[in-house]
């Protein structure tokens, strides 16, 4: 259960009904139970006009205490219509039927910093992640792949296959250039850190150049998924300003609200769970057959040409000839993950505790991820009108994420294999001594023996809240709600590269140690009064102040020349240490009045002022407003009796903001020594001392309406979002001895539409299917843009690159069209749509499962240049083309005036996650309460015509540039086995 | 209600002015400012600037030097993750060079941005008064000599395309000038800091300029950079001239002069142009050419050494290393005698006075176990004789394609494949126009 419900149920029923509580109580028991008589758990009983309440059990049962006088009590869940049940004097005892709600009116969602609205009086449509969706179809690996398919509005790009995650979140658009394009993520009121913290990759692969340790290429995992599916309860999201306007300086890339699991008042239950599963990669590209004529033409030398031929023919009749993408991406991972929770509590303290560790290996050897977390969490009501409470989470986490991607060293293990062909000895002789491989810069499976990169985090995340009623009057209350937390890691990357591999014969092994400490607080301070005048009105005024605080510092030493078996710094012949820090304060003050006319009219206004220590002028705030109405006609008396049963016209705006970087007003001069003289050179960034923050203006419209007595609702939703100024590393013409300058460059404008159904389409003793269907598609485009468009963010023109322009689409991919350069695709998809369905046999089995279908969208492809490149292509020597060369030599020969065979459709059709699972009804010992077992596959199935590992990737990682694929560790699929067990 | 309502706005209102009060600038916490160095730089600032200046012209060098190399056939430069090297820097498939692509952006970028320390040193030295004049001189001195080397190497890549001369103001640069007028801006450049440097004092510490880290040194340095820009000028008697006040010498050592360092130390830099002998994969290695053309018997074949086994890639082939940059921490030249002995050679030769010239080249020659010139004694014949010297001598540090196309005889570099190019010059990169 979200836990601002009973606070919500509270506070909506003071403002209803008159106070009248009174000295003598008395015990209610009861259960609930849905249409087709299973127990529903997590019900939120309360007593009317107190903020007495409780929550049911796993049995549907619950114990509540009712003040004598009190005159009935209302029911309320998440998917289900809400009850209000008025109490006869002495009930004791009562059975409750909830009906389904599929259209979930009754869902209450926030709509502030500190109030929540109904669905049904919502002016924005925000989408909801329950509990189940996100952990109990076919669970991800982590948190940021368990949402992928489950928000709609939503473009979500996986970065890799790699284990630990990572990946980016775009909601309605890309919102920002070079500014943050990824959401906030709030848990439990606590502002949580997602920075991409790079190990120092760059120090080996030189993916970037320049001699920087790091680069946006090397690939580490995001810090959201640290946080454990499971815990989580549900997950709001707000997607874009007119919703999340009163988050103010975070918001402008949306606003994911995670609640985590809370108490339940009752007999203590406890579940045990235990998944154990595989992973392998979803796909593997082959590798070309060599023949003695094939293996002869990898050179032009005679003499070399009669060499290779020679060494294929030796390996060939000693049956050394191998599949090494499969030796490298062909292993199958274990995978197991056991979680301990428990919950329970009385009438004054509820609490929430659980222990979880999961430990997957991934397709490469060495490679896998570990997460051990636990979370307590209390509630407690220090008396009527006091509650607090204290989520807290500690995280230890560790991802071994191998090498991949793009580099220019010929290092990582995908631009090796893609120069090496079958017939090469890589495998270690009886003493383990790996050969050199001749064909590329480095031996892989050597690399991938002796290698390690290691990301580990120790987290603590720790949030309360606190609600006290100020005051408390038949029309009006007044409470104080205070809400903050504090999100600390640790982590740890640990990048080691022996002396002894091939690649290292000039540094004579590396190792790159990175120590990042990240320190983010943020409180919110709010005042609420509710007044209700009369049956028909009601009035929320609410008004605060906010502070987030993030101090971030990172230290990376590179050090080369080490002493064999050694990975401590010291143990060098050589240091270069980096240090990054950056620090940050952002101040708001909000306003926001919200008004309920009859139930059935809600009309919003806020205003928010922002200011951040990362402006140009820091001491300036900047103003946001924003106002929504929503009207249900229902509601009003209008077309009752008619063919609908609920129809709402709703509209909103909002604005909201993104502050600069950190840095970015700064020209600073960075060290470059030589000959241990200290040196200071300009910084290729020019900084702009006058920045300000890109401002968001987003409009939405929509139409919500169910149908057959709620069993078919359906959500249209148009919205248009404007980026004013927005901020972009502009590049300067390098001659001005800077490469790039922050700046606020243009405005850019995104515009979509989402359709959501949810409908109960079989509802019966039996069997009951639900089911719900999302579309949504953006089109983004530059109204303004104030510096030359210049390919960025790739591999430039004649490899496909993207390029903002003025009057283009913002994330259109640009390159050589044999006549020039010229528009080759886009990586915004043209449409994307899901479905989840949960199909339930006589309430004990449940099939569960998720399509994702992405249509459109480009990727600049080179992951099958680098294998043509390397002449190992598995189509290298078709002849499907007009010169009736080998495919792989005609594609090399388009190289310079084409750039459309990079520039590729990555659509895809979908089977996320299925999940089949089965309640036991007979329980063997008496102490078991439940038992249940499933198995579930993610990412089994997918149908795309695009020629890589996957059509979800990103050698850039999140960010703008999504989507550029460069021998990525190879996404996953994954089948599981669960256990658990009640008591 | 009105008790709560003062609350509210009691609370609010202190919080409000605790807000106001306690604005956050935390300044930039991870290195200094422009400002910084703007505003009276102490005598150890200026020498930050001056340390990141020489340092950073080390920055792409290496990729300078397989720009040159590569179109000037004198290698190749093979990469199993770079297939640029040998597509578009040796014109295969009928392609072009791109305005958008490392091989002219990353050096271009590198080469502006020292020279943006030397002008950001010089307003640093003018606004400093903790510094003598004489110091001042020498700091100016120095940052004119290096902005005008930069620019000299930018202009090697994009001749007739011309560079900016004028960048001080980022936002709001000088025009692109042609080939002619920019050299003659380089050689003004030259001659201001000559005249800086005369009566300087150095006040600063240089890595690789032994021997040359004083006034006196700095000025035989600027004037070796003079003589190599008036020969590209076709101006003989000033090269001569040029050469008369640097550190020329026909019996000096050829290897003296001024280099680029490196070392392992911390935030230093390693030899990017190093690649160990025998590498696969990454690997740099010579024409064929450069073998197949060598006299017999000279010694600068170990430049070029043989590999164990043939490195090939896309249609190119060789059995021999680069071997120029023999380890990590080996240094790199700038500027060094053998080439000031043959920038003599080729003035005299101009000039016509061919005895001179043949001294010279005779020199070089027996510096590397070659007997004398047996040559014609023509203008035409030594001219050839000088430009093998020349591409021999100065293996791999740059000169070969642009000696050539000084000469009009790109023609005569070999192409490898059919649809290969030879090119002329780099398009200006894209951040320009």
């Amino acid at each position: 259960m979200r836990k601002c419900k009973p606070i919500v149920m509270c506070l909506l029923w003071l403002l209803v009904m008159p106070l009248a509580l009174l000295a003598q109580s008395r015990v209610i028991t009861g259960k609930i139970t849905d249409a087709t008589g299973g127990p529903v758990a997590g019900v939120t009983i309360m007593v009317k006009q107190s903020n007495l309440g409780t929550i049911s059990d796993a049995d549907g049962k619950f114990t509540l205490t009712v003040p004598a006088g009190a005159t009935g009590i209302t029911v309320n869940a998440t998917g289900y219509k809400s009850q209000n049940i008025s109490l006869e004097a002495g009930t004791a005892a009562l059975d409750i039927k909830l009906e389904e709600d599929a259209a979930r009116l009754d869902e209450v969602v926030v709509t502030g910093l500190a109030t929540s609205v109904k669905r049904r009086n919502l002016a924005n449509t925000v989408a909801t992640i329950s509990s189940k969706q996100l952990s109990g179809i076919a669970p991800a690996q982590t948190l940021d792949g368990a949402l992928s398919g489950k928000i709609p509005g939503a473009f979500i790009n996986s970065n890799s296959g790699a284990p630990g995650g990572g990946s980016s979140v775009k909601l309605r658009g890309v919102t920002s250039v070079y500014g943050n394009t990824q959401p906030l993520y709030v848990v439990d009121g606590v502002f949580i850190d997602n920075t991409a913290t790079s190990a120092g990759l760059n120090a080996v692969t030189v993916a970037a150049s320049g001699g920087a340790a790091t680069s946006n290429q090397d690939n580490p995992s995001s810090r959201v998924s640290d946080i454990r599916a499971e815990d989580i309860e549900n997950i709001e999201i707000l997607k874009g300003a007119s919703a999340a306007a009163i988050y103010g300086s975070k918001a402008s890339a949306g606003v994911i609200i995670i609640t985590t699991k809370k108490g339940r008042q009752g007999k203590t239950s406890i579940t045990v769970s235990q998944d154990l599963g595989q992973i392998r990669a979803r796909k593997l590209l082959g590798v070309r057959e060599f023949t003695a004529d094939r293996a002869a033409s990898l050179s032009s030398d005679p003499a070399t040409s009669e060499a290779l031929k020679q060494q294929f023919i030796d390996a060939q009749s000693a049956g050394r000839i191998y599949d090494y993408e499969k030796e490298i991406y062909g292993n199958t991972g274990f995978a197991r993950n056991t979680i301990l929770s428990m919950s329970g509590g009385g009438e004054k303290t509820g609490f929430y505790f659980s222990v979880s560790s999961k430990k997957e290996n991934g397709i490469v050897k060495n490679t896998g991820y570990s997460n051990t977390s636990v979370r307590l969490n209390v509630d407690h009501r220090i008396n009527d009108n006091i509650k607090i409470g204290i989520s807290s989470n500690y995280i230890n986490s560790s991802a071994d994420r191998g090498l991949s991607g793009n580099d220019n060293a010929g290092v990582s293990l995908g631009i090796a294999l893609s120069s090496t062909p079958s017939f090469a000895e890589l495998h270690p002789d009886k003493d383990g001594n790996y050969p050199n491989n001749n064909f590329a810069a480095s031996n892989p499976l050597q690399t991938i023996a002796l290698m390690r990169n290691n990301e580990s985090v120790n987290r603590f995340i720790t949030g309360a809240n606190i609600d006290i009623t100020l005051q408390k009057g038949s029309k009006s209350n007044t409470r104080f709600i205070g809400k903050g937390g504090v999100d600390f890691y640790n982590l740890q990357t640990n990048a080691l590269f022996p002396g002894t591999l091939q690649f290292q014969a000039v540094n004579k092994g590396t190792s790159i140690q990175g120590f990042t400490k990240n320190l983010n607080t943020n409180y919110i301070l709010s005042l609420v009064n509710a007044f209700t005048p009369s049956d028909k009105l009601s009035l929320t005024t609410s008004a605060g102040i906010t502070q987030e605080r993030g101090d971030y510092n990172n230290l990376l030493n590179v050090a080369t020349q080490i002493i064999s078996g050694q990975s401590n710094v010291d143990q060098a012949g050589s240091l270069t240490a980096t240090q990054f820090r950056t620090k940050y304060q952002n101040d708001g003050i909000f306003v926001q009045e919200e008004a309920t006319i009859a139930d059935a009219v809600t009309l919003t206004a806020g205003m928010r002022f922002d200011r951040s220590s990362n402006n140009g002028d820091v001491k300036k705030y900047y103003a946001y407003p924003k106002a929504a109405v929503s009207w249900n006609l229902t509601r009003m008396g209008f077309l009752q009796n008619s063919f609908f049963d609920n129809l709402k016209l709703r509209a909103a705006y909002g604005e909201a903001t993104n502050v600069p970087a950190y840095g970015s007003k700064f020209t600073s001069a960075v060290v470059s020594n030589i000959a241990g003289y200290p040196g200071s050179i300009i910084n290729i960034q020019k900084g702009d001392p006058s920045i300000r923050p890109e401002r968001q203006k987003e409009f939405e419209a929509g139409l919500d309406f169910s149908v057959l007595k709620g069993r078919i609702g359906f959500e249209f939703t148009y919205y248009t979002k404007k980026i004013n100024d927005f901020l972009m590393l502009g590049s300067l013409p390098a001659s001005s001895g800077f490469s790039t300058k922050w700046l606020n460059a243009g405005d850019l404008r995104n515009r979509g539409i989402e359709i959501g159904v949810n409908a109960r389409i079989i509802q019966s003793r039996t069997i009951s299917w639900n089911s719900s269907v999302n579309f949504w598609r953006n089109r983004s485009l530059v109204t303004r843009f104030v510096i030359p468009p210049i390919p960025q963010g790739s591999f430039g023109y004649v490899l496909g690159s993207f390029q903002v322009e003025q009057g283009k689409p913002a994330t259109q991919i640009v390159g050589l069209n044999g006549m020039g350069v010229g528009v080759l695709g886009d990586a915004e998809p043209r449409f994307q749509m899901s479905t989840y369905n949960e199909i339930t046999f006589r309430n004990r089995l449940s099939l569960r499962f998720l399509m994702h279908w992405k249509k459109g969208g480009q990727n600049v492809n080179l992951t099958s240049l680098q294998n043509d490149f390397g002449g190992t292509s598995a189509d290298f020597d078709q002849v499907t083309n007009k010169l009736g060369v080998p495919d792989g030599i005609y594609r090399i020969m388009q190289v310079g005036t084409t750039a459309d065979q990079f520039v590729k459709d990555a659509s895809y059709l979908r089977l996320r996650e299925i999940g089949l699972y089965y309640s036991i009804p007979k329980m063997p010992v008496n102490f078991v309460k439940g038992i249940r077992v499933g198995i579930s596959l993610n990412n089994y199935l997918t149908i795309t015509k695009y020629k890589s590992y996957d059509p979800e990737v990103s050698n850039f990682g999140t960010g703008f540039s999504t989507g550029v694929d460069v021998l990525p560790y190879p996404a996953t699929k994954r089948a599981d086995f669960h256990l658990s067990f009640d008591f | 209600m009105k008790k709560v309502i003062h609350i509210f706005f009691t609370v609010l209102l202190a919080n409000i002015l605790l807000l106001s009060s306690c604005k956050k600038d935390y300044g930039n916490l991870n290195s200094p400012t422009v400002e910084q160095f703007l505003n009276n730089a102490t005598k150890s600032e200026l020498n930050n600037l001056v340390s990141g200046a020489e340092s950073g012209m080390r920055n792409n060098i290496a990729l300078y030097l397989d720009d040159v190399g590569t179109i000037g056939r004198e290698g190749y430069r093979f990469s199993g993750s770079e297939p640029r090297y040998v597509t578009d820097l040796l014109g295969a498939n009928e392609g072009g060079l791109s305005n958008s692509n490392f091989y002219i952006t990353n050096p271009w970028a590198s080469r502006y941005r020292v020279v943006k320390n030397c002008n950001i040193l010089l307003q640093a030295v003018n606004n400093s008064s903790l510094i003598t004049a004489a110091e001042k001189a020498g700091y100016a001195g120095f940052a004119k000599t290096i902005k005008a080397y930069q620019l000299l190497l930018n202009l090697n890549l994009t001749d007739s395309n011309g560079i900016r001369i004028d960048v001080a103001d980022p936002d709001n640069l000088g025009p692109i000038v042609n080939r002619n007028d920019a050299l003659a801006a380089i050689a003004a450049l030259l001659d201001e800091a000559k005249a800086d440097l005369s009566g300087a004092s150095v006040a600063f510490p240089l890595a690789g300029f032994a021997g040359f880290s004083d006034a006196g040194g700095l000025l035989k340095v600027n004037r070796a950079l003079a003589a190599r820009v008036a020969v590209y000028r076709q101006q003989w008697d000033e090269a001569l001239a040029s050469l008369n006040a640097s550190f020329f010498s026909l019996d000096g050592a050829f290897a003296t002069g001024v280099n680029h360092v490196f070392s392992t130390g911390s935030g230093d830099q390693l030899n990017p142009a190093f690649i160990p002998q025998n590498q696969t994969g990454e690997v740099r290695v010579a024409h064929p050419s450069y073998a197949a053309d060598i006299e017999a018997g000279d010694d600068r074949i170990g430049k070029a050494t043989l590999r164990n086994a043939n490195a090939s890639l896309n249609g190119l082939s060789s059995n021999r290393d680069v071997w120029v940059y023999t380890s990590a921490t080996g240094s790199m030249p700038i500027i060094r005698n053998e080439e000031l002995i043959l920038i003599y050679a080729e003035a005299n030769i101009q000039k016509n006075n061919l005895a001179d010239a043949v001294t010279a080249i005779n020199v070089i020659r027996k510096g590397h176990k070659l007997n004398d010139y047996a040559g014609a004694v023509t203008q035409a014949a030594l001219i050839t004789e000088m430009l093998k010297q020349r591409r021999y001598s100065l293996f791999y540090e740059g000169h070969r394609w642009i000696d050539m196309r000084r000469y009009n005889r790109l023609n005569q570099l070999p192409l490898d494949r059919p649809a290969d190019d030879t090119w002329t010059k780099f398009p200006l990169p894209v951040s320009e126009n």
